[in-house]
């Protein structure tokens, strides 16, 4: 997986050092740098070390007679916890502006809850509510922070409950 | 000078002013303790309160809510992994695995009566000397503000010694990231793919709470054993009732602490520089001079002494170019100094000797601050300590639901909670293959002010880049930096060779 990264980073720096190069703007002129010097400097630096951790994962690898895929274990990892996790902590990110704050707040509480194997889920669905609504009275309220209100019939709602909010 | 203090103890201790004084640290500690806040928000969401006040009670009222802010963003770093404004970033490296032994009230300990030191010698720096330092501080050009930074990068070395080309390749990262968005001298466009919204670059904010919360909700997601244990509270660290420090132990921290009480307010006065800088270098320099520096990152008080007074040893530090010379050092020294224009007040050199009242209200309330703040924080610990023994099926989901809004609030935009995500899952296949999320993060703050003020400094010195390292100050700090950055690798030769 290392060696996988590693190379990734390689690849990725050789294209991007291409890519920034190919722009004339970001040219040098006598008494400016150009828009290009910096990151090609470090992008050079993170392919030269890259190359260095491949030569010594390589090294290790052939010591402890393992093979580049021999700690890559794909099918597990699709049906791992950590994956789902990820999937939630994503699928949290991507509906917030859609359905807005409190439904997908609510609803990510109960869904990561019961991924970590919350004994009682009533209590759970209980909890949830309340800690939006606490939340939702917290930074929506006192902190003025303009939480997402969703789209549609979302948006109505959450309308309703900035309207009935004590602050 | 000792009217001057008793001037500014009588404008404090009027029982209004001390009032607004002690509410402002309120405020401060828990705007400072709530993800996503940073210490400029907290100034700026406590601006319209100070509008009605007299101006010298405004910037009284203002300094506390900044000082207190900085101090509350260690306490979510310590209980939750979270840092609470961007300064308090390294306080979680050791403040996390302390609260995770069930030490939190001693970390939380460590972290006030530090963050109080810190700035109380800020404070007295500035009193004191605030006139020298602005002139010294005046003296740091583009080409000295380039080593400042590059120094801060030198941290790099030392931030993982068991996986040292890792922690480089992680800091090329961070370093690489802050250059996405626009250029910061000619305003051209670098690797945003056609995206306005990779415009204005890669925000800090997400990319640490990501780094941090996030990928540590993974972890723990991942560790079915740990989750099972949730019963046993007192394993998470959820012991309310942990000891403090005693006095004996803060003792032996007292050289850490003044080391990054000092730096901090050197570091502070720098204009670009502030308190994530100061207490990312006082970190690795502790890591430097320490006697056992495997410890650090594993749950030791120096690393959260170290982190929390340099920070707010930056907070006195950023007031001195603004008190003396009218420049605001940071964006909440600039919210500041709006405050005092807007009520009428000429802010600038002239401002320390024809009032001097307002230099001796500003260190007076810092004082007052930094005292208080000990005992209002403890307080505000307290309860959010008891988060700690809440099950982690229902803390874990929280933290995922307090780091959204905090990577959200930073500029009302969800793509910040989507970038957020993304760092949580980079932050866990980097603790996975032991690259480093603190490398990143260092990179990612100091990428911009290094390249701007290299590219200055070249264009000052009319394209050469000799010229900028025959500077003195930026070629001892530089050289400092090269030794620093050389020294790993060059350190198993030598003893290889002794051997």
């Amino acid at each position: 997986m290392d060696i996988i990264f590693s190379a990734f980073l390689i690849i990725a720096g050789i294209g991007l050092f291409s890519m920034i190069g190919a722009d004339p703007s970001a040219a040098a002129s006598e008494t400016e740098l150009g828009a290009a010097f910096w990151p090609q400097i470090v992008l050079t630096i993170m392919i030269v070390l890259s190359v260095v951790n491949i030569v010594t994962a390589l090294k290790k690898m052939k010591a402890e007679g393992k093979t580049i895929t021999s700690e890559i274990d794909v099918a597990g990892f699709f049906k791992s916890k950590l994956f789902i996790g990820m999937i939630a902590v994503a699928v949290l990110a991507l509906v917030l502006p859609t359905i807005g704050f409190v439904p997908s707040c609510i609803l990510f509480l109960i869904g990561y809850g019961v991924l970590l194997k919350a004994p009682d889920i009533p209590k759970l669905a209980i909890a949830a509510v309340l800690i939006t609504i606490v939340i939702y009275i917290l930074f929506q309220g006192a902190l003025d922070i303009m939480l997402p209100r969703g789209t549609g019939v979302f948006r109505e709602l959450a309308l309703v409950f900035e309207r009935i909010l004590p602050f | 000078m000792f009217d001057l203090l008793v001037t500014g103890f009588s404008i404090v201790f009027a029982p209004a002013t001390f009032l607004f004084i002690v509410g402002g640290t309120i405020i401060g500690v828990i705007f400072g303790a709530m993800p996503g806040v940073s210490a400029s928000m907290a100034v700026a969401l406590a601006l319209p309160f100070a509008y009605a006040m007299k101006p010298i009670v405004a910037i009284a009222f203002l300094v506390s809510v900044y000082c207190a802010s900085i101090t509350g963003g260690g306490i979510t770093a310590i209980l939750f992994k979270i840092p609470g404004t961007p300064s308090s970033a390294p306080t979680t490296f050791d403040g996390y695995p302390m609260a995770q032994r069930g030490e939190a009230g001693k970390a939380l300990g460590y972290s006030l009566v530090a963050s109080a030191f810190g700035g109380l010698v800020a404070a007295f720096a500035m009193a004191l000397i605030s006139p020298q330092l602005a002139a010294v501080a005046l003296k740091f050009g583009p080409s000295e503000l380039f080593a400042v930074s590059f120094l801060g990068l030198s941290v790099l070395s030392c931030l993982d010694s068991d996986n040292i080309v890792k922690t480089l390749i992680s800091g090329c990262i961070g370093l690489f990231l802050a250059c996405i968005g626009m250029d910061p001298m000619l305003g051209i466009a670098r690797f945003t793919f056609g995206s306005s919204t990779l415009l204005s670059g890669i925000e800090m904010i997400p990319v640490m709470i990501g780094l941090f919360a996030v990928t540590e909700v993974l972890k723990q997601t991942n560790k079915q054993k740990k989750i099972d244990i949730e019963k046993d509270s007192t394993a998470k660290g959820g012991d309310t009732s942990a000891k403090l420090p005693s006095i004996k132990e803060l003792w032996e921290t007292k050289w850490t602490m003044i080391r990054a009480s000092v730096l901090g307010t050197v570091v502070g006065i720098l204009p670009g520089a502030g308190a994530t800088i100061a207490s990312f270098l006082a970190y690795a320099i502790e890591k430097k001079v320490s006697k056992h520096p495997e410890l650090l990152g594993t749950g030791i008080p120096d690393g959260i002494v170290a982190s929390e007074a340099a920070n707010n040893g930056a907070t006195g530090g950023a007031m001195v170019p603004l008190l003396s010379l009218g420049i605001p050092g940071g964006n909440a020294a600039a919210i500041m100094m709006t405050a005092l224009v807007i009520q009428g007040v000429q802010v600038g050199p002239l401002l320390i000797k024809q009032q001097p009242e307002y230099l001796a209200s500003v260190f007076a309330s810092m004082f007052v601050t930094n005292i208080v703040m000990v005992i209002v924080s403890m307080g505000i610990a307290r309860v959010f300590a008891k988060i700690l023994s809440v099950p982690y099926s229902i803390l874990g989901p929280v933290i995922v639901i307090l780091a959204t809004i905090g990577a959200y609030a930073t500029n009302n935009n969800t793509g910040d909670v989507v970038l957020m995500v993304v760092a949580g899952i980079i932050g866990y296949l980097f603790s996975k293959l032991k690259y480093n999320s603190a490398a990143l993060v260092l990179g990612l703050v100091l990428g911009q002010m290094c390249e701007s003020n290299f590219r200055r400094a070249y264009t000052l010195m009319n394209g050469s880049i000799i010229g900028i390292f025959s500077k003195p100050i930026t070629f001892v700090i530089v050289s400092a930096c090269v030794i620093m950055l050389v020294y790993p690798f060059v350190k198993p030769l030598i003893s290889k060779k002794k051997a």
